[in-house]
């Protein structure tokens, strides 16, 4: 492939460098697995770059690759965290005086999340991101209507793994 | 407000210490091979095409190098043309199991992305039960054709204390061989079941996750 094709796709990969990261933080628990998964959806998205024409948005074609990579060609199985053991995850808080109390908050509900399955990562992954219904259900391949019922599911389950 | 909506909030801002990847390392990365489980699908197969092959090419030159006349007696026509049948077969599995994974692609569905990869999978799985039929129809007609005419079994079928029981010891041979077949194919089952089991075993739960969200 041609070198212009290259540095292009490495312009936009840096640009959208973080959403990657943030899919392999969700289906990894250490550094080791983190870069390994990051590693082979690199490989993916380089692979499928040349049919990629630009017809949807670099990231949106991103969230698919990536998200497919994660759930179904990558290998090895995440093994499933009770409590969270990758803690380098932190959010920046606006109001400093309830900074303590929202990130102990934060931190839970994002430990939530990582013990949910491999498919309810995804949905609530896309909901995160701002994604709208019909845009979950086009990268999962799912009607509209089960996507919403299922994010409903989530929602209680995590409910119920915060307060059990 | 629920509380993933709390997460939704702040998750722009999340940050983490892992380091972002530089340009270099990014460019890196691009040359690196896949180990992902298509690419694996992908090996086992070709190593199941070229098993086969070789099988089959082997047992042509056994058959051509050995004592017995066993192209003569099977009949040429009989022999070369299930050959070129099987061989026909083989090369029509390759096309299909081509079609299938150049089919599997990462932009598409996942949903679809899980379809394309399972069906390639069982286009495998068809052409090993296809060679196993194969072997074992192959395997029953030359018992039939062949033993009868083998010297070393007439001499035993003309000792006296085998008069009378020819049918009986042609059932033998042919239950025997129906044994063996089907030992044979139980442990290419299990070794099957292992290999697919393992290499599958994410894939197929999550699948199954995700056609139970459609009930």
């Amino acid at each position: 492939m041609s070198k212009e094709l290259e540095e292009e796709f490495v312009k936009q990969l840096d640009d959208n460098q973080n959403i990657v990261h943030k899919i392999c933080r969700l289906y990894t628990n250490d550094q080791h697995a983190h870069n390994d998964l990051f590693q082979e959806v690199t490989v993916q998205l380089w692979r499928a770059y040349p049919k990629f024409r630009g017809d949807a948005k670099f990231s949106t074609w991103m969230y698919r690759v990536a998200l497919n990579t994660a759930i179904t060609l990558y290998r090895k199985s995440t093994r499933r965290v009770k409590t969270q053991d990758y803690e380098s995850v932190q959010f920046k808080i606006a109001d400093r005086q309830e900074e303590d109390e929202q990130m102990e908050q934060l931190t839970l509900l994002y430990g939530a999340v990582k013990q949910l399955n491999d498919i309810e990562k995804a949905l609530v992954f896309l909901y995160l991101e701002d994604k709208n219904y019909r845009e979950i259900s086009e990268t999962m391949g799912i009607s509209e209507v089960n996507a919403r019922v299922k994010m409903n599911r989530i929602k209680t389950k995590l409910t119920n793994i915060i307060n059990p | 407000m629920d509380q993933l909506d709390i997460l939704k909030q702040n998750w722009q801002s999340q940050t983490s210490d892992a380091p972002r990847f530089t340009k270099d390392q990014l460019g890196a990365l691009l040359a690196k091979r896949s180990s992902s489980i298509v690419k694996r699908l992908f090996i086992i197969a070709v190593i199941e095409f070229a098993f086969f092959i070789v099988l089959g090419m082997a047992s042509h030159l056994h058959n051509q190098n050995s004592d017995i006349d066993v192209i003569g007696q099977m009949g040429k026509l009989f022999y070369y043309g299930s050959s070129l049948l099987h061989y026909v077969v083989i090369f029509i599995f390759i096309y299909l199991f081509y079609q299938n994974y150049k089919n599997i692609s990462t932009s598409q569905p996942t949903r679809s992305l899980m379809d394309t990869i399972l069906k390639t999978r069982r286009t495998m799985t068809w052409y090993i039960w296809y060679n196993l039929t194969y072997m074992m129809v192959v395997g029953m007609i030359a018992t039939v054709i062949i033993i009868p005419k083998d010297p070393e079994i007439i001499k035993l079928m003309a000792t006296p204390k085998m008069a009378g029981h020819e049918t009986a010891f042609y059932l033998m041979v042919l239950g025997a061989s129906f044994v063996v077949f089907l030992i044979v194919c139980i442990i290419m089952y299990l070794i099957y079941l292992l290999i697919y089991g393992i290499l599958l075993r994410k894939l197929k739960r999550n699948y199954h996750e995700l056609k139970r969200m459609e009930v």
